[in-house]
């Protein structure tokens, strides 16, 4: 009977290892039931579930952006606005996954973990979200996205500050209005295609020249006569086995690294990509994290794509200049591109953008903010450099550096526009990245978008 | 004030008082299994003529030897390791001997096999002699037991107001249920709890007055947890809620037949070989006849009745694997244990049942090391198992016909731990579910019928313990786990006690297995375990994994001396 006993220690080491995993998974629960939760597939917050009392939703001015009046989910009562902050704010579904109003539902209806998703509504403590966007900023942006040229555009726009990483401007188009969603049907859906997309987060587009930072930045850095070097460009040069061109072909003549720069011209950089050869080249996009995703607020960006082929000069040549093919095209994504801005305007150092200000009791620390996040992207002195040779734009009073992009997409679609950079001046220290597809020029259709918004970010000035 | 408000604040205050009543029930019961028991004092005892000592016996069978582990051990070096054993019967007294070297002698003659002995009689073993006392002839006090030190006469809680409790949470359960109508029949939970009650304290006055056994807790606990997963089910499917009720009822009608069944602990002995071929032909009939259903062909349909007869096989496992001591220590060897148990699961893995092959596997070891108490036992299977699975996988990357079997376990395998970024394939779809709304319940839970889990495939069954965290609050989901968990304490509390090592094996190998089960069930839906696919005991649906609970349940109220001795 003793024999038994002892042996049966066997069986109670199995029931004590039961209840040490049942501790474990309630470590487990009492960790992460918020982000457990916040689920898409979650029936108890799909809907408009759990929205009758939710808390608000502000941007930075204190401005409602979303809240609940006796019982209804409303929104800013300004319909641009209200589309323009779509992707930010988010709707009554769950449709758009990366917005505040779906990924911080729990928060915002109240859960806790003691209570669960199903606490009487008048019982609730419900939390406020204070946004770092600025409303009239992202409606500029939109505006222009949507009203600007002969048709509305898709695009994104994304403008944030590299000193603190507050987000200020942020806007997805196509959209539509979170106070009267559209049913999406056959005919529409071309029109819809990909709404629920945050473009500025979750899509990537090819750079074409705006990728001539990373060129640059990669050819400071290994090349050390790099000033006193001129090339000729005569708009058109076979590079490898086949040719590479200008935009339309435009001759710049002799030219150097910085006239190169603000002429945009391919020649060259193909040129500099295929001298410093693909090993150096990758090395670069590596170090500039464009390979990399962003956590931002609990959502990951989407991951950029830089590869440069070994053993072919004219594939290196274009990928050097945003462009690439097959399985070496560039891709790049708008707060991606906004956040190595921020990196060439700030010493080579990104700061992680945040959307989130704050709100009533600890939202900072129940989202688990981590405000103080950097990226070491490139040395000081190369980041002073890439600056200097960016071109200067003057827009609403702003010091601008920016480079300009006209991407090449095929399709029988129009080039991707692009307008990168960062504002120069310290009192409004603003990194931005605006896209517009199947459009042209980038000085034509995103540099509109960008102006906008900075001019009436230009308001901001020695308040942010 | 808001009439709103206090409906609210009475919803609330139901929620509270669920999960506090759920542990003062599940502390009642095990409170209660440590009282009424009779004091720890000697059965019998032995008096050495020789040099005027005196030896305690306290147990029903205890073995007797030179080695250190047994329950007597003799300091002759005449004396085998294990020479011989002494046995308590219905009928008496009795000494087996075992294969000892110098044999033993019952006044004088050597016996062979079982020999009854008498108060008085002598007993040579090796060159010592005792003769037989009686216990009360021992005067010293014993140490008891740390689970039994507040024996006392009085039990800790009268069985029926443990039953009245019970009865409440249940009706607590069917107010919730009326109350989150979803379009069904308003009254239909309180008819089902109607029904519930009648099984409930049907049980209770059978066993009260007509079988007057003096404790109920083990059923107590075996009903409360019964009721939940009845009830559980009248907001999802209705008719399932019935079918289970019934099932409950046969289980508990399997659970009086067994105890009846196994009252003498020397008949396993004989009918093991049949009830081994019984077996065999239950799992090899799911072959045969079985549907697959769920990629698993474990179902047997005969007119409009199912059951997995491998439910039912478990009961016959515990039965076949334990023994009474003298016969443990005569046949050493395990060989047809083995067999029997390769082939049981050889053929649940050929239904692919791979769930309740583990079981079958984790609970062959424990019977396994009751038996010999040799840790080769253990590593041995185990390694040729782990050898086995990662051969199947290796063969499995290269050749296609076979993975395409084993697909679904090699994929939960790759998203163990990572189920988030699997969250719509098969291969996660469950878990991050299963998290999401366990969390979403909160300690409190959402009502009951008032959830959303129930939506979800194998909601009921497999993956119980979310539907029942999400309805009724983790506190409850977590309290209804551990008090199935603790069975095994008690089991082990209990087994010095038993009438025999049949009854302490077999209780402690089913309290393993339902651990076993247990832990498969809530670890595999939480991906802290790789697996799924196997019930909570009492809780899920399933008729027949209910009745198989029932089954095993059986063996541990078996082993409690007090279920065949004491009447009230």
């Amino acid at each position: 009977m003793k024999r038994t006993l002892r042996r049966s220690t066997l069986i109670l080491i199995l029931t004590i290892a039961f209840i040490g995993g049942i501790g474990f998974f309630t470590a487990e629960l009492l960790f992460n039931a918020g982000d457990w939760v916040d689920q898409p597939y979650n029936a108890h917050i799909s809907g408009s579930g759990g929205l009758e009392k939710a808390g608000s939703i502000l941007d930075r001015d204190g401005n409602p952006l979303a809240q609940s009046v006796d019982g209804e989910r409303v929104y800013s009562d300004d319909e641009t606005v209200r589309r323009a902050l779509l992707h930010t704010v988010g709707d009554n579904s769950l449709n758009i996954s990366t917005a505040v109003q779906s990924k911080y539902r729990s928060l915002l209806t109240g859960y806790s973990l003691i209570w669960g998703l199903n606490m009487p509504q008048s019982m609730r403590t419900s939390r406020d979200i204070v946004l770092t966007v600025d409303a009239e900023t992202c409606k500029s942006a939109y505006s222009m996205l949507q009203t600007g040229f002969e048709e509305p555009k898709r695009g994104a726009c994304v403008i944030y500050n590299y000193k603190t990483g507050d987000v200020i401007c942020s806007v997805s188009t196509p959209g539509y209005d979170p106070a009267d969603p559209p049913q999406i049907n056959e005919e529409n859906e071309a029109y819809y295609d990909g709404v629920y997309l945050d473009n500025v987060l979750s899509s990537t587009f090819t750079p074409g020249s705006i990728f001539k930072i990373v060129t640059a930045a990669a050819a400071i850095e290994n090349i050390p006569d790099i000033y006193q070097r001129t090339w000729y460009c005569d708009g058109r040069e076979t590079i490898g086995k086949n040719d590479i061109h200008c935009y339309q072909d435009t001759a710049h003549g002799e030219i150097n690294l910085q006239e190169a720069m603000e002429h945009s011209c391919n020649i060259v950089f193909a040129k500099l990509a295929v001298e410093l050869g693909s090993e150096k080249m990758n090395a670069m996009a590596e170090k500039m994290g464009v390979n990399m995703s962003f956590e931002i607020d609990d959502v990951f960006t989407a991951k950029g794509h830089y590869l440069a082929p070994a053993n072919d000069e004219n594939v290196l040549g274009w990928t050097g200049v945003g462009q690439g093919s097959g399985e070496y095209e560039d891709k790049v994504n708008p707060m991606q591109m906004a956040i190595i801005c921020s990196a060439v305007a700030n010493q080579g150092t990104a700061v992680n953008p945040t959307y989130i200000k704050g709100g009533n009791g600890d939202v900072l620390k129940e989202i688990g903010i981590k405000q103080n996040k950097t990226y070491d992207f490139l040395d000081p002195n190369t980041a002073k450099q890439v600056g200097d040779i960016m071109p200067v734009y003057e827009i609403g009073g702003l010091t601008v550096h920016a480079k300009t992009g006209t991407a090449e997409v095929g399709d029988e679609k129009g080039p991707n526009a692009w307008f990168v950079g960062y504002v120069a001046d310290s009192d409004l220290p603003l990194a931005f990245a605006c896209v517009v597809e199947d459009a042209g020029l980038g000085s034509e259709y995103a540099r509109p978008v960008a102006e906008a918004a900075l001019e009436t970010a230009a308001r901001l000035r020695g308040t942010l | 004030m808001d009439m709103s408000v206090i409906f609210d604040a009475g919803v609330v205050g139901l929620r509270i008082i669920m999960p506090l009543l759920a542990i003062v029930i599940v502390y009642q019961c095990y409170a209660a299994m440590r009282r009424r028991r009779r004091p720890e004092k000697p059965l019998v005892s032995l008096y050495n003529p020789n040099s005027g000592g005196m030896i305690p016996v306290v147990f029903w069978e205890n073995s007797i030897g030179r080695s250190k582990s047994s329950d007597i051990v003799i300091n002759d070096l005449s004396v085998s390791r294990n020479h011989c054993v002494l046995l308590r019967r219905n009928a008496g007294w009795f000494i087996s001997d075992v294969g000892s070297l110098s044999g033993t002698f019952v006044n004088g003659v050597r016996i062979h096999g079982r020999a009854q002995v008498l108060i008085d009689d002598i007993i040579t073993v090796g060159k010592t002699e005792y003769q037989l006392k009686r216990g009360d002839d021992f005067n010293s006090p014993l140490r008891a037991s740390r689970f039994f030190s507040k024996v006392s006469d009085k039990p800790a809680i009268q069985a029926w107001k443990l039953m009245f409790m019970i009865t409440m949470f249940h009706l607590f359960m069917a107010v919730e249920a009326m109350f989150w109508n979803d379009g069904g029949n308003v009254y239909a939970p309180m008819i089902l709890f109607g029904a519930l009650a009648v099984v409930e304290w049907g049980f209770f006055s059978v066993s009260y007055f007509a079988l007057r056994r003096v404790n109920f807790e083990l059923e107590s606990l075996g009903l409360f947890l019964t009721g939940i997963g009845v009830l559980l089910l009248v907001r999802q499917v209705e008719r399932s809620a019935y079918v289970q009720l019934i099932a409950a009822a046969l289980g508990i009608v399997l659970y009086c037949v067994i105890i009846k069944f196994i009252e003498d602990p020397d008949r396993s002995d004989k009918i093991r070989i049949p009830m081994m071929i019984i077996a065999v032909l239950m799992l090899a009939s799911s072959i045969v006849l079985g549907r697959v259903t769920n990629g698993a062909a474990n179902w047997v349909y005969i007119g409009s009745i199912s059951f997995q007869p491998s439910e039912f096989v478990k009961t016959i496992f515990i039965f076949t694997g334990a023994g009474a001591l003298d016969r443990l220590q005569t046949k050493r060897n395990l060989i047809e244990f083995i067999i029997f148990s390769v082939v049981c699961v050889g053929l649940l893995a050929l239904m692919s049942d791979f769930g309740t092959a583990l079981i079958f596997f984790v609970t062959f070891l424990l019977v396994a090391f009751m038996r010999s108490g040799d840790i080769k036992t253990i590593i041995l299977p185990v390694g040729a198992v782990a050898g086995a699975f990662a051969l199947l996988r290796f063969v499995a990357d290269r050749f296609n016909f076979i993975a395409d079997r084993f697909n679904y376990v090699f994929n939960r395998f790759k998203a163990y731990r990572h189920v988030w970024d699997y969250a719509n394939e098969a291969a996660g779809y469950q878990q991050v579910r299963v998290l999401t709304y366990i969390a979403s319940g909160g300690l409190f839970g959402v009502g009951l019928g008032n959830g959303y889990f129930k939506q979800y495939f194998a909601s009921e069954s497999d993956l119980v313990f979310a539907l029942l965290a999400e309805e009724m609050g983790v506190i409850v989901a977590i309290v209804a786990a551990l008090s199935v968990a603790l069975l095994m304490i008690y089991a082990r509390a209990i087994t010095t006690r038993s009438r025999s090592t049949f009854y302490s094996i077999s209780a402690c190998c089913a309290a393993g297995l339902l651990v076993v089960q247990l832990s498969l069930n809530v670890f595999g839906a939480t991906d802290i375990l790789p697996l799924t696919g196997v019930t909570f005991p009492f809780i899920s649906s399933g008729g027949s994994s209910l009745i198989s609970c029932w089954g095993l349940l059986a063996f541990i109220k078996a082993a409690d001396e007090r279920t065949y001795s004491i009447k009230r």
